[in-house]
């Protein structure tokens, strides 16, 4: 009898949702949240084009592309002619790159005046209060072919399968439910994630070396099965930044935070949650201003003990971004177990020391390699003092140029120029650039530092 | 064929070697085959370091009567790629085995040109004789592998021969016509033609005598790697054919501790001038350094720019990146302890902890996550400063297993993981 009340109360709602929406207008509709973004890597001695998708945030074209759309290790000065395209379009407008925001990974790009009437916000698809998606649910979400098909768009189709905290909660889908960077939709057109990096699935490669099969994992580069929840990505669309490097970065300065596992954890009879291990405090940092040290546990941020996640790294992605989510200037309490005592420190968090990203870069076309600022990170990854370092690094070196033929490699720290240390990075700019105009000069000599070595180069400049 | 050549292929014998490695993770014997020479009526026989060094476990001579008998290590000197085995002279004599000796020659008189011939087991062939010519009396090359990781080549120059080197050569004699031993046949380019490299007799003859002596060759360090001036004279304006560059100072040495630099023109070392115009020059610079007694006082004369300075320097005991090793058979990983040497080369803080060479499959160490590279810096929060302290825990372990907490070194990264029964 019962069984029967239910089946009756169900068929309705069944039916309503089969008339509730047309799903190609739907789509219609929400496809004009999705665009893609190609800008250019120029460096020394190439321009790259690069393309990725992204999902429109606000009335004034603002755009956000997930954190892997643009590598993190290029200067933002070499990121070039941003251009946005419509699904369809193979017209590119011209826009600006914003910057990243440290807290969701995010790059923020702003779509050309000429383009922006013609784009819809995700926001006017967010509908306040509507529940998380669930396990099972119906879902569906917008991919973008590749350019010369002028990006063109198309429906993916699947169901919830799992939803992880990585830290951010996660859903898995069955299958590839949109590209990385788009919009996944509920049956009614809600919008209920942003889709994520895919991960990488392991099929078995045969060959005729390989008969037996050899495992190979494979990532889908253009659709993930993976998404960010929406309320992982509504509360943040605001976070726009105002420099490309999103400054002001809160900065600890605990180096290497590794995970503690579940047996550690039981070991040391702290079972119910996770831990980090610090592996290296740095020199002049808020973390060594407040006493952490090398080697110290952390249990607790703010009294909270760390929340146990599968798999354990995760916990190191959670604490960092409890770090990223402050400013420098605020407090973070850390309580962290030390010999078998427990104890808490508290730091007041600092702007982030200068990035390799940030440092200066001078091309010398002639010696045939780029002079980059030496900065904090490169006196961290060098085991060098922090203060009072002098010298510049080698950031590329020209193939074949007289730097690659003497021996220059990438990331030499050089110390001297023709026998006379280097001074600050402006001054050594100077040097080296009256030795590349001095047409006469036959050589100039490098003494630089590489890993524990040092070496004499000799330049031939003629 | 002259009288002394029959003698010398009557003192060559084939070494078979029984060898205890632990890169596994575990305790594996690996056997292998070379060469050497018998150099004394009481049974002492020289050959390669890589042949057979402290990790042998058993080595068998065969000589040339086909008659097998055994050997025990006298002493090593992997710098210089030699050792030295006696003969179980017992046993020889109980079962009435003959053998003969061969003499050193002067490697320092040889001309490029000159007919040589290597005798050695090639890939497991006895007593084979091949013909070449010296091809250099005095090859430089710079050798950062070493020979199974230990350090080799930096005090000497090498013989190169065009005489067939093949595997299963090494540690055999290279001879002249008069069947007087010149070299020490050690290695040949492989899937080059006839490119074979041997110890001059020069440095052989030194080592033996150490050898002989004290087991092992002790020389003095100061932390300081040369680089020959080559044509760079004219830029630190210093007479050619004077003059030796500082590559670089290690850390912490006795060298930075007196204030040497990179870049530094050492000019003369306990008043005696230095030439390192050339790389070949380098090595009897660095062995009359590592000559010194250890602890001795060296007066160095350098050029630093315009101004000419002079140092003190003590120098300290040498050091291979290579320490001792050993295997934890419960929890399935083979360790060697770091060095100083190894600290410094990889930058680490100090000479706590030992390096992970091999776990084995399935068992504790490898379940836990742990990997060939890793150091193990502390066991339940001790710190492990020796071999010793290791196999202490080991044998509490082993005696009552129990869950036993790791901290690891992974590259900059600590971390802790516990290896359970």
């Amino acid at each position: 009898m019962r069984l029967r009340f239910l089946l009756l109360a169900a068929a309705p709602l069944l039916a309503g949702r089969a008339a509730a929406a047309d799903l190609p207008a739907l789509w219609a509709a929400r496809v004009k949240c999705t665009v893609a973004v190609e800008y250019v890597t120029q460096t020394e001695l190439e321009r790259r084009p690069s393309v990725a998708y992204g999902t429109v945030v606000d009335g004034a074209g603002t755009i956000i592309l997930p954190s892997a759309a643009i590598d993190l290790r290029v200067s933002p000065k070499q990121l070039r002619d941003f251009k946005v395209y419509l699904p369809g379009d193979p017209e590119g407008y011209p826009s600006e790159y914003l910057g990243r925001d440290a807290y969701t990974g995010w790059h923020f790009v702003r779509a050309g005046a000429a383009v922006r009437s013609r784009l819809v916000p995700i926001t006017a698809f967010a509908r306040p209060g509507a529940p998380p998606a669930g396990l099972a649910d119906e879902i569906w979400g917008i991919g973008l072919r590749n350019k010369d098909e002028d990006f063109t768009p198309y429906i993916l189709q699947s169901h919830v399968a799992l939803l992880q905290s990585l830290p951010q909660v996660t859903a898995i889908a069955q299958q590839e439910v949109s590209g990385p960077g788009l919009p996944v939709f509920d049956r009614d057109g809600t919008f209920v994630g942003l889709g994520a990096s895919s991960f990488g699935q392991t099929f078995l490669e045969f060959s005729g070396a390989e008969r037996d099969g050899a495992p190979v994992m494979l990532v889908n580069l253009e659709e993930s099965s993976a998404f960010l929840v929406a309320g992982e990505v509504l509360p943040y669309v605001g976070r726009v930044p105002t420099n490309p490097v999103g400054r002001p970065l809160a900065w600890l300065g605990a180096y290497g935070l590794e995970p503690m596992d579940r047996e550690v954890a039981t070991f040391l009879k702290l079972s119910s949650q996770s831990g980090a291990v610090v592996s290296e405090v740095l020199p002049g940092s808020p973390a060594e201003a407040a006493g952490l040290k090398a080697h110290d546990i952390i249990l607790a941020v703010g009294g909270q003990p760390l929340p146990r996640f599968k798999p354990d790294r995760v916990v190191v992605d959670y604490l960092e971004r409890l770090i990223a989510v402050r400013a420098p200037g605020d407090s973070m309490t850390l309580t962290v177990l030390r010999g078998g005592a427990r104890l808490d420190v508290t730091a007041k968090l600092a702007d982030e020391p200068r990035l390799v990203r940030e440092a200066d870069r001078t091309y010398f076309e002639r010696i045939g390699f780029t002079a980059r600022e030496f900065v904090y990170g490169d006196a961290i990854a060098r085991h060098a003092s922090t203060t009072g370092e002098t010298g510049v690094v080698a950031h590329l070196v020209k193939p074949n140029s007289p730097a690659d033929i003497a021996g220059l490699h990438p990331d030499d720290w050089i110390r001297e120029i023709d026998g006379v240390e280097v001074g600050d990075f402006a001054s050594a700019v100077a040097r080296l650039d009256a030795i590349e105009k001095d047409q006469l000069r036959p050589e100039t000599v490098f003494l630089v530092r590489r890993g524990s070595d040092t070496a004499v180069l000799r330049i031939k400049l003629r | 064929m002259s009288g002394g050549f029959d003698r010398l292929l009557d003192s060559v014998v084939r070494i078979d070697v029984r060898e205890l490695n632990f890169e596994d993770g575990a305790r594996r014997i690996d056997a292998s085959i070379g060469s050497g020479v018998i150099l004394s009526r009481d049974g002492l026989i020289l050959t390669n370091a890589h042949v057979a060094g402290p990790k042998a476990v058993e080595i068998n001579v065969t000589l040339s009567n086909l008659e097998r008998v055994g050997a025990k290590l006298v002493g090593w000197d992997h710098w210089t790629d030699l050792s030295l085995l006696r003969i179980n002279l017992d046993d020889a004599k109980r079962r009435g085995l003959q053998f003969k000796h061969a003499e050193f020659g002067d490697s320092e008189k040889l001309y490029v040109g000159e007919v040589v011939y290597a005798v050695g087991t090639p890939h497991g062939l006895t007593r084979t004789v091949t013909r070449g010519i010296i091809s250099n009396n005095n090859r430089y090359f710079e050798d950062t592998e070493g020979v199974d990781g230990y350090e080799t080549g930096n005090f000497n120059t090498w013989l190169q021969t065009d005489a067939a080197i093949n595997p299963g050569n090494s540690g055999g004699p290279l001879v002249t016509e008069d069947g007087r031993v010149v070299g020490i046949t050690s290695r040949a380019y492989l899937g080059a033609n006839n490119l074979g490299f041997a110890i001059p007799a020069e440095t052989a003859r030194r080592v033996v005598a150490g050898l002989v002596r004290d087991g092992s060759i002790t020389r003095s360090y100061v932390g300081i790697v040369l680089k020959a001036l080559q044509d760079l004279e004219g830029f630190y304006d210093v007479a050619t054919n004077s003059g030796v560059l500082v590559d670089s100072v290690e850390a912490g040495s006795p060298a930075a501790t007196a204030g040497l630099r990179a870049g530094d023109v050492v000019l003369a070392i306990d008043g005696k001038k230095v030439d390192g115009r050339f790389p070949e020059q380098l090595p009897p610079i660095q062995n009359q350094i590592a000559s010194q007694p250890v602890g001795s006082s060296l007066v160095l004369d350098y050029k630093r720019g315009s101004r000419e300075l002079s140092a003190t320097l003590v120098t300290a005991r040498l050091d291979s990146r290579m320490g001792e090793e050993w295997v934890s058979d419960p929890w399935g990983i083979g360790v060697r302890k770091v060095s100083s040497a190894f600290a410094r080369e990889n930058q680490l803080t100090d000479e706590t902890g030992v390096l992970v060479i091999g776990v084995q499959r399935g068992f504790p160490a490898e379940v836990a996550g742990l990997a060939r590279g890793d150091i193990i810096t502390k066991i339940n929060q001790v710190p492990v400063t020796s071999l010793d302290a290791m196999r202490q825990i080991d044998a509490q372990y082993a005696a009552k297993p129990g869950p036993t907490l790791f901290e690891v070194q992974r590259d900059r990264r600590v971390t802790l993981v516990v290896l359970k029964p």
